[in-house]
């Protein structure tokens, strides 16, 4: 009977777990705000330029090994929080930023790099 | 009668070089840095000389089209590709892989003898030069490694086991201070620097006793000066040497490069001479104090460092000089013994930075800031007129055979803000992008120079910046590749290319030459990695296209 309870409360843990990964996932792939919003991309630029830009990705985000972000019709915002968040590394590395920006900040890159999936491509 | 006794004797020294079961070497006659020990390549330039030179002649311009595979190593790690110099000692190979993997390996077959995968802290996952190092070192019974979470380790030679390690930096604290490049041996001395010339850190040179790892000393970049750093400039001022230093034994001194001061671009913090950053050191290896140094860069704000290879080699009047690459664009001829500047040569077609470097004094003409603000184009771009992958020098010819980077970069310097977590960088940048010269369509070159004055003997043109260092030998030939994947023997003489051979992915790290049983090898590390392909994507955009890998390639002819 012991054991059974165990076995009982230890499902209802997993099964909470597994409930609050995927309420951490919801909550990462909606932004807390509205990406279009001019204010969080003009913020996004700023932090983009001085980090993401002037080390890797280039002005506006055509530089580096990553595709171009002008122009670009694959964009999904949920996909770009993640990759800044996480890092990326294979044959070349992107650092996380995850603990480096709020999970605001980061979606205010997203902004930015979402905004630049609307331009016309880099030429 | 006279010179035909010369050439018996000369006939008759070779046949007993032979029979003693050498490779042959042209340079059998010279003894010294750059000819001893010809069968090896026992440390990261082979001599303390800078030179990359193999004496080995069995490979030459008659039979190197000959070139065939040997064996490969493939490491099973790619991250940043094989950015190492191979050291071969006796018939054993050690280098390093992605990640601080490090193999000994059985030179004439490629038999792992034994690997060692560093235990990291997590931290190095958060690191922005993470991954790769350019190799380790051999001696004293050891092999010495500089580890990506900061510290020295000592493994046994025979066995790789580990001997002892020692911490040197505080990741968390020093913005992910980190050891890129092998430690380097003075007597029992060992020492190198860390990644930190764009971190927000005062970034140092750690010097620890061989054989314990107990610290000895510590010598900081920026000097605790308020003229060279106003305010608190220091503390965040950058500094490091991220390559390896050069031990001279005859004078027991030290030479190291050391690296850009931050923030990179934004100088309006820091407005002082910033020593030593931008500066070739001499340091004593007991104390870690400086015999003399060169500062090339005063208030660097550019991203230039001054951390190449010091390079020796004979002045044509019986004594020795430094020759020293910038990024610059500038190369700084100067004495050995107190650093005085012979000749300060263009080593870099397209230059915009400064009208030239005044030769009484050592300082750029005129030299152009970037401004907060206003975009400018410089030229050399932030990875110099040559990437670090090193040149090589053959004492026959008496040339210096490197790469060229004809690229410059767009800037817009910005006001430097707090530093963001362990993978920021403090570069003082709103925007950087590297594009052609001005009307000139951005390349690279590979030549042969006279190493005094710059004078062109031979150039080829590259598509894109050659990324490899290079070796020369003894049978007239110079190795290197590109960054696509092809490697290259060309005739020292004429740079006619005499071998090509596609290795799938471009080459960063250092080819090396050595002989087995009476068997000469050159081995080249291939595999494209570091942030700097990244960087130049904005003037070549192919390469996004280009592969990674790490395959140690080593060919022979039979």
């Amino acid at each position: 009977m012991k054991d059974l309870l165990v076995m009982m409360f230890k499902r209802s843990m997993a099964a909470a777990a597994a409930l609050c990964g995927l309420c951490m996932t919801a909550a990462a792939a909606d932004a807390p705000f509205d990406l279009k919003d001019p204010a969080r991309i003009a913020a996004g630029k700023l932090r983009f330029g001085s980090t993401c830009a002037a080390y890797c990705h280039g002005n506006e985000g055509t530089g580096g090994k990553a595709p171009s972000f002008k122009g670009r019709k694959d964009f999904v915002a949920a996909d770009a929080f993640k990759t800044i968040t996480e890092g990326r590394r294979g044959a070349d590395i992107m650092p996380p930023w995850g603990n480096a920006y709020t999970p605001e900040e980061i979606w205010e890159l997203v902004a930015y790099l979402q905004h630049l999936s609307t331009l016309p491509p880099a030429q | 009668m006279r010179e035909r006794f010369k050439n018996l004797m000369l006939v008759a020294a070779i046949a007993a070089a032979a029979s003693a079961g050498f490779v042959g070497t042209a340079a059998q006659a010279a003894s010294g840095p750059g000819y001893d020990d010809p069968n090896n390549w026992p440390q990261y330039h082979r001599s303390h000389n800078a030179w990359r030179f193999s004496p080995l002649t069995q490979i030459n311009k008659g039979n190197v089209k000959n070139l065939k595979v040997a064996w490969v190593h493939q490491p099973g790690t790619i991250t940043h590709g094989l950015q190492a110099t191979p050291i071969v000692i006796d018939g054993v190979m050690y280098t390093i892989a992605p990640d601080n993997n490090v193999f000994a390996l059985d030179a004439a077959t490629g038999k792992v003898l034994w690997r060692y995968t560093a235990k990291l802290d997590p931290v190095v996952k958060e690191v922005f030069y993470g991954s790769a190092s350019r190799g380790v070192t051999v001696g004293r019974g050891k092999v010495f490694v500089g580890t990506l979470d900061g510290r020295f380790v000592a493994l046994d030679q025979k066995t790789g086991k580990e001997v002892w390690s020692t911490q040197l930096t505080d990741m968390k604290k020093e913005y992910g201070a980190l050891f890129s490049s092998p430690p380097q041996l003075a007597g029992n001395t060992l020492f190198g620097g860390t990644t930190g010339g764009d971190q927000p850190i005062i970034g140092k040179i750690f010097a620890v006793n061989a054989d314990t790892g107990e610290r000895t000393w510590t010598f900081e970049v920026p000097r605790d000066d308020p003229k060279s750093w106003p305010g608190d400039s220091r503390k965040v001022g950058g500094g490091s040497a991220w390559l390896p230093g050069t031990y001279d034994p005859a004078t027991d001194t030290i030479y190291i490069g050391t690296s850009n001061a931050a923030p990179d671009y934004d100088r309006s913090s820091r407005l002082g001479d910033n020593l030593y950053t931008a500066t070739l050191l001499a340091l004593d290896p007991k104390t870690g104090k400086i015999k003399w140094h060169r500062q090339e860069v005063p208030n660097d704000s550019w991203d230039f460092d001054a951390s190449y290879e010091a390079l020796v080699v004979p002045d044509g009047k019986g004594k020795n000089v430094i020759v020293h690459l910038n990024k610059n664009g500038f190369v700084y001829v100067m004495d050995k013994d107190n650093g005085a500047l012979h000749n300060a040569w263009k080593y870099s077609e397209n230059v915009n930075w400064t009208s030239g470097i005044d030769l009484k004094t050592g300082l750029p003409i005129d030299p152009v800031y970037p401004e907060t603000g206003k975009q400018k184009l410089h030229c050399p771009n932030l990875l110099g007129g040559r990437s670090w992958n090193h040149g090589a020098y053959n004492p026959s010819t008496k040339l210096w055979y490197s790469h060229g980077m004809e690229v410059c970069n767009t800037v817009t310097s910005a006001k430097q803000g707090p530093v963001p977590g362990i993978g920021g960088l403090s570069l003082g940048l709103s925007e950087i992008t590297l594009t052609n010269p001005p009307g000139k369509k951005a390349d690279g070159w590979f030549g042969a120079m006279d190493p005094l004055t710059g004078k062109s003997v031979w150039r080829v043109r590259y598509e894109m910046p050659g990324m490899a260092s290079v070796l020369a030998t003894a049978g007239g030939l110079v190795f290197t590749g590109d960054m696509v994947g092809n490697l290259y023997a060309y005739d020292a003489d004429n740079g006619k290319e005499l071998w090509k051979f596609n290795a799938g992915s471009g080459s960063r790290g250092g080819p090396v030459s050595y002989a087995v049983g009476g068997k000469q090898y050159i081995a080249i590390p291939t595999g494209l990695g570091s942030h700097a392909p990244g960087f130049l994507t904005g003037a070549f955009p192919q390469i996004r296209d280009l592969p990674g890998g790490a395959t140690l390639m080593v060919f022979t002819v039979d």
